[in-house]
């Protein structure tokens, strides 16, 4: 699965982190790092995590 | 890098009753300092500022301790401030608010949009009079309540009960809590039991809703105490009303000002969501966002000793010249985001609803309210913390 943040649109809020926290992370400065190709069995949070985004950032891309 | 001494630093008494966080003050020290200093700890004023220390990692939510600075330190109402996901930190915080997530995606909301648009139409259908209403009684009270009640699966018609009793556990965001707590604590006993009549309804008869996930994930896992789950929906059912009810208020008033805006609104109803924006940008009911420091740290060359409160300016922030030019109020403008919602962990759980049912309301007032007035007796709460009308009656042209 191939995950894409927007990151012109991500404000950091950080709500990926708190549904997917093996996938999404904020560092110690409060920004997103991410990983962009998460296995299989993390669909179900990265699904949840890009319908909680505020903004709606996150796209996963099959 | 321009670096304010601390001595330069603006001052301002925010709980002095005189004190308006939107007045010229407020604008001119912005203009000279990113911050200023309050009787509380600090003030942010610009835009950059306040969305950086938004979701500063050394900083946390600062409501926590609101019930205690103010004496209330024991009691039902202090056990339930205690309980909120607003108040929760770490690990307890977010699978508090996993659990609560799914019942605010923007799917699930889409769906409910006919709905709101229904209920915003027959609101305006019953104003007493032709021409005239009490903005806030015949329209924003009623249309925040039921929202809540569709979006549990409550009865509608019982919708002045969720205003009556969240109306009367607001008292306890003003300075007045603590001789206000009897009145607080009785209509706290009136949610609770309400919400243990809605579980022990979902737990004879299972729904496809959201509250019977909850219930399901209380009775099948560890992740929801019975607890929780009755705070929690009290926390629901009271967190969505005072804050659309007012937001609604302030919309009409921002438009009344701007009536070549309500007039665009009303031949371009696509633009109800950002008029939403536009309108929480310049007049957001959460007037101020509060932080507290967990560690000592700088910012910008300022120290910030752990224990500070930080309480973030939103309107400030929202009408930065160094953002948003003259800012003139423009319903078609393309803006970056405003701070009206928060930000960060706690970033507005039911921001999605909020949106969606502001955005099918404005519109529809727009073209049912032509030319609206606000008349003599409108009164209105502080304009501090959180503001909005208490009265707000509006003359307009009616129209179908």
């Amino acid at each position: 699965m191939k995950v894409i943040v927007d990151m012109a649109k991500c404000q950091d809020h950080g709500q990926c982190a708190i549904a997917a926290p093996e996938v999404f992370e904020m560092n110690e400065e409060g920004r997103l790092v991410y990983d962009g190709e998460p296995g299989e069995e993390r669909r179900l949070e990265v699904e949840e995590a890009a319908d909680v985004c505020p903004v709606q950032a996150i796209l996963i891309k099959d | 890098m321009t670096v304010t001494a601390p001595e330069a630093a603006p001052y301002f008494d925010i709980t002095d009753p005189d004190f308006s966080i939107t007045s010229a003050a407020v604008h001119e020290a912005r203009e000279r300092s990113w911050y200023a200093r309050t009787n509380y700890g600090l003030a942010v004023l610009r835009y950059e500022e306040v969305s950086r220390l938004l979701k500063h990692p050394k900083l946390r939510q600062g409501s926590a301790a609101w019930p205690a600075h103010n004496g209330v330190t024991e009691g039902p109402f202090a056990k339930w401030w205690a309980s909120w996901v607003l108040n929760k930190e770490g690990e307890e915080h977010h699978r508090l608010r996993r659990l609560m997530n799914p019942a605010f995606s923007h799917k699930l909301i889409a769906g409910l949009v006919p709905r709101f648009q229904a209920l915003a139409a027959e609101l305006i259908n019953g104003f007493r009079e032709p021409g005239r209403c009490e903005f806030v009684s015949e329209f924003a009270e009623p249309y925040a309540a039921r929202v809540i009640a569709i979006m549990l699966g409550m009865p509608e018609s019982e919708w002045r009960v969720i205003a009556r009793e969240s109306a009367t556990i607001g008292l306890a965001m003003g300075v007045t809590i603590r001789q206000d707590l009897p009145k607080i604590e009785a209509a706290l006993a009136a949610l609770y039991a309400y919400a243990d009549e809605l579980i022990a309804e979902r737990r004879r008869e299972e729904r496809d809703d959201f509250v019977s996930a909850l219930v399901r994930a209380q009775r099948d896992s560890d992740r929801l105490s019975a607890d929780e789950l009755r705070d929690g929906l009290v926390l629901l059912i009271f967190g969505g009303f005072d804050t659309t009810r007012n937001q609604l208020g302030l919309a009409m008033q921002s438009f009344v000002r701007h009536p070549d805006q309500w007039r665009l609104l009303a031949e371009r109803p696509e633009l109800g969501g950002r008029a939403v924006e536009e309108v929480m940008r310049v007049n957001p009911t959460t007037r101020w966002v509060t932080r507290e420091a967990h560690e000592d740290f700088t910012y910008q060359g300022l120290d910030i000793p752990a224990g500070t409160t930080v309480h973030l300016f939103t309107e400030s922030a929202g009408t930065d010249p160094r953002v948003f030019g003259d800012g003139a109020f423009d319903i078609t403008a393309e803006r970056k985001p405003h701070f009206g919602f928060g930000g960060g962990a706690h970033h507005c759980l039911g921001h999605f609803v909020a949106r969606s049912d502001m955005s099918e309301a404005l519109p529809l007032l727009a073209r049912r309210m032509r030319d609206p007035r606000i008349e003599d007796g409108a009164e209105w709460l502080p304009d501090s913390g959180n503001t909005g009308p208490i009265r707000l009656p509006i003359a307009f042209t009616p129209a179908t």
